[in-house]
């Protein structure tokens, strides 16, 4: 009974960090249209700036890494992305594997491809007890936060002009600037919130892993990606709803598969998601912006 | 024809010619008749240049030594070195660069499939190519051809040796199974131990078993809930983590899981440490010390004067392979009295128990790659590692290519 409790801790716990994976992801895709593997980068880079900076007064070095990931994401699509905003979505896909690349192997270059230890937040690894269940503080803080982001990204989307103007901008781009919305402006800021997101995420990635290593935001933004498409591209609940639900499944399947099958779980887990878009092509949530209007 | 289609085909017809010319300069310059030339066509850039650096620094400090002495046969050893990039589709690219140059002998690198690409190129040339570390048997005459080595003790037997040390030694007598499916040493190390463990302790003493993919897996929150749930607890953990196993171990740990956990060469090294501060309790097989304290004084040495010439120790004990490539071609060298690849390869697989810096090492014409060798098991105490002593297993696995 302890185990199937401490199990479905463990999965809304995996689910929480994918979820907040996601919600990066889905922002910039229900506004750009923009498949943006490089995010995966925005949060390695985020990792290892933490590296360098551990010994630092904690909140420091959460916001120098906020700061760079902040930047890092205005650069890229200042220099990448902008030249080629009005060309078709695959070439933007291919620029942003590019970005991907690009800064995946300036890390190699600097820092080798080895992983880096380092013990960031320790305390946050030991967990609380309930009971006979185990919750990992760092768990309930993951969860935490990605409600609490969710729902500010939520406020900041409907509240805010640059908000509203965003989302008007995800409905009809050219119709948005026809009214007067700042294109360079718009896609800035989401860039510069998908960069914070990233950032958040590599805070509590590194916290739980204590380790840097080039590619290892690579997982991370491919469950973002798959939990846009399931959560309904372009649907902000929709994504964290994604990511929350493939986290929940591997570490369920994890549990109840048998040895011999456990190998082959990615396998089960992505038949899950196949079933869900068969089941919903559209996706779980479907956007406003996504509803065909004749 | 536009601007790319010129710079691509302009850049492909020049290439070949300006790779020529040069080779055919340092051609002329490798057939000095005072030196010879060792190769060295591995990853200087990339995901696996780490792995292949200490093994390569190691081998040039091994032909320092033997050029200190007045060189192998009375030449000086030069070596050149071309980049794969940590990619097999330009490792046999990088072979053919370093043979044309003369290499009468190439260290390819450090695992089957980033150094196979390599090693045929040098097979199709007839010419030796030694793996530092490939620890996979089919890096020999089987998978590549009767001039490829490797200078690794097998995966299977590093997990035998484990469980009968585990087993003797330590005298354990339960053991939990956590295996990383992402690569296939640790797939193959962890079935190796079982396999012995269950020969020595009996199927019932496998308490429990689980999987991990060292980079799908961004937690293994599922996997610790197991182990903790598992009644009765065993009395160690067959850790079968590799490049990202710290992460693995710290989250074991964080989840206060202080079983001893018993792990392989993949997990040598104090660079992830910092991941797991004052870890206690982990054992770990490997080629050697790097840390200054093996019971071996020639590894110390080694070790001193690595970090003499490089200005930083070895990371892991991977590197002694390196050195013992130079070292096993170079006794088989004068042995042959001749560079000539056959008369060489003869003396190699003559190999019975030769001792190297790596210990003692077997070739036969059949076998390239060594069984018997006894690994070096370090118990970490409070972030340091230990040595325990040099162990191998009673029961030779059978090899299967």
């Amino acid at each position: 009974m302890t185990y199937a409790v401490q199990t479905m801790v463990d999965a809304v716990s995996v689910g929480a960090l994918y979820a907040m994976s996601a919600l990066g992801i889905g922002l910039l895709f229900g506004i750009m249209r923009l498949i943006n593997f490089a995010q995966s980068e925005f949060v390695t880079v985020g990792v290892y700036t933490l590296m360098l900076s551990a010994g630092l007064w904690f909140p420091f070095a959460a916001l120098l890494a906020i700061v760079v990931v902040v930047l890092l994401a205005l650069a890229v699509e200042r220099a990448a992305f902008r030249p080629v905003r009005d060309a078709d979505p695959a070439t933007l896909l291919i620029t942003s594997f590019a970005v991907s690349y690009l800064l995946q192997y300036a890390l190699v270059l600097i820092f080798g491809a080895r992983p880096i230890g380092f013990d960031l937040l320790p305390q946050l690894g030991q967990p609380v007890l309930i009971g006979e269940v185990r919750i990992p503080r760092l768990n309930i803080v993951t969860i935490v936060v990605t409600v609490v982001l969710m729902a500010a990204v939520a406020l900041f989307l409907r509240r805010t002009r640059i908000g509203i103007e965003m989302r008007a901008a995800a409905v009809d781009f050219r119709m948005a600037r026809l009214l007067g919305v700042r294109a360079d402006r718009v896609i800035a800021v989401a860039f510069g919130l998908s960069g914070l997101l990233a950032a958040v995420v590599s805070v509590l990635f590194a916290a739980q892993t204590g380790t840097a290593s080039p590619a290892m935001g690579l997982q991370l933004a491919l469950v973002g990606f798959v939990a846009t498409v399931i959560g309904g591209m372009g649907s902000l609940p929709g994504a964290v709803l994604g990511g929350l639900a493939v986290g929940a499944v591997t570490v369920l399947l994890q549990a109840v598969l048998p040895p011999d099958l456990r190998v082959y779980r990615e396998a089960f887990v992505y038949a899950a998601v196949i079933a869900v878009l068969v089941l919903r092509p559209q996706g779980l949530f479907r956007s406003a912006a996504m509803r065909e209007r004749v | 024809m536009n601007r790319l289609g010129r710079l691509v085909f302009g850049s492909t017809l020049a290439a070949p010619a300006a790779l020529f010319a040069l080779s055919a300069l340092g051609g002329s310059a490798a057939q000095a008749e005072d030196t010879v030339t060792v190769g060295f066509p591995v990853a200087l850039s990339g995901f696996v240049a780490p792995y292949d650096d200490g093994p390569r620094k190691a081998a040039l400090l091994a032909i320092d030594d033997i050029n200190a002495k007045g060189g192998l046969l009375g030449k000086k050893i030069v070596t050149v070195e071309a980049d794969t990039k940590s990619d097999p589709g330009q490792g046999a690219t990088a072979a053919t660069e370093v043979l044309s140059q003369g290499a009468k002998m190439v260290m390819v690198t450090c695992d089957f499939d980033f150094g196979a690409p390599a090693a045929l190129v040098a097979e199709s040339q007839n010419v030796i190519a030694f793996s530092s570390c490939a620890a996979d048997p089919k890096f020999g005459v089987q998978g590549i051809g009767k001039n490829a080595y490797t200078m690794s003790t097998t995966t299977i037997s590093q997990g035998s040796t484990l469980a009968d040390w585990a087993f003797k030694e330590s005298g354990f007598k339960t053991v939990y199974l956590l295996k990383d499916t992402m690569v296939e040493y640790t797939k193959s190390l962890c079935d190796s131990f079982e396999t012995r463990w269950t020969e020595l302790a009996g199927a019932d003493s496998i308490v429990g078993r689980d999987t991990f993919h060292g980079m799908n897996d961004t937690s293994i929150a599922g996997q610790i809930s197991r182990l903790k749930a598992t009644d009765p607890q065993p009395d160690f953990v067959m850790f079968c983590g590799a490049i990202n196993g710290a992460s693995a171990v710290r989250q074991i740990r964080a989840a206060g899981i202080n079983l001893p956990l018993v792990a392989s060469e993949s997990m040598d090294g104090a660079y992830w440490l910092e991941s797991v501060p004052n870890l206690s309790d982990f054992y770990v097989a490997v080629y050697g010390s790097v840390f200054g304290n093996d019971p071996e004084p020639a590894v110390n040495d080694f070790v001193k004067r690595f970090t003499e010439k490089f200005g930083a120790p070895p990371v892991t004990g991977h590197a002694l392979t390196g050195y013992s490539v130079i070292e096993a071609w170079a006794k088989a060298v004068e042995r042959a009295n001749s560079f000539d690849t056959d008369a060489v390869r003869a003396e190699l697989d003559k190999f019975n128990g030769e001792q190297l810096l790596i210990g003692k090492t077997s070739f036969s014409p059949e076998l390239h790659i060594n069984v018997d060798r006894p690994m070096l098991v370090m118990k970490i105490v409070d972030g340091k590692h230990e040595p325990v002593g040099r162990f191998v297993t009673e029961k030779l696995p059978e090899i299967k290519f």
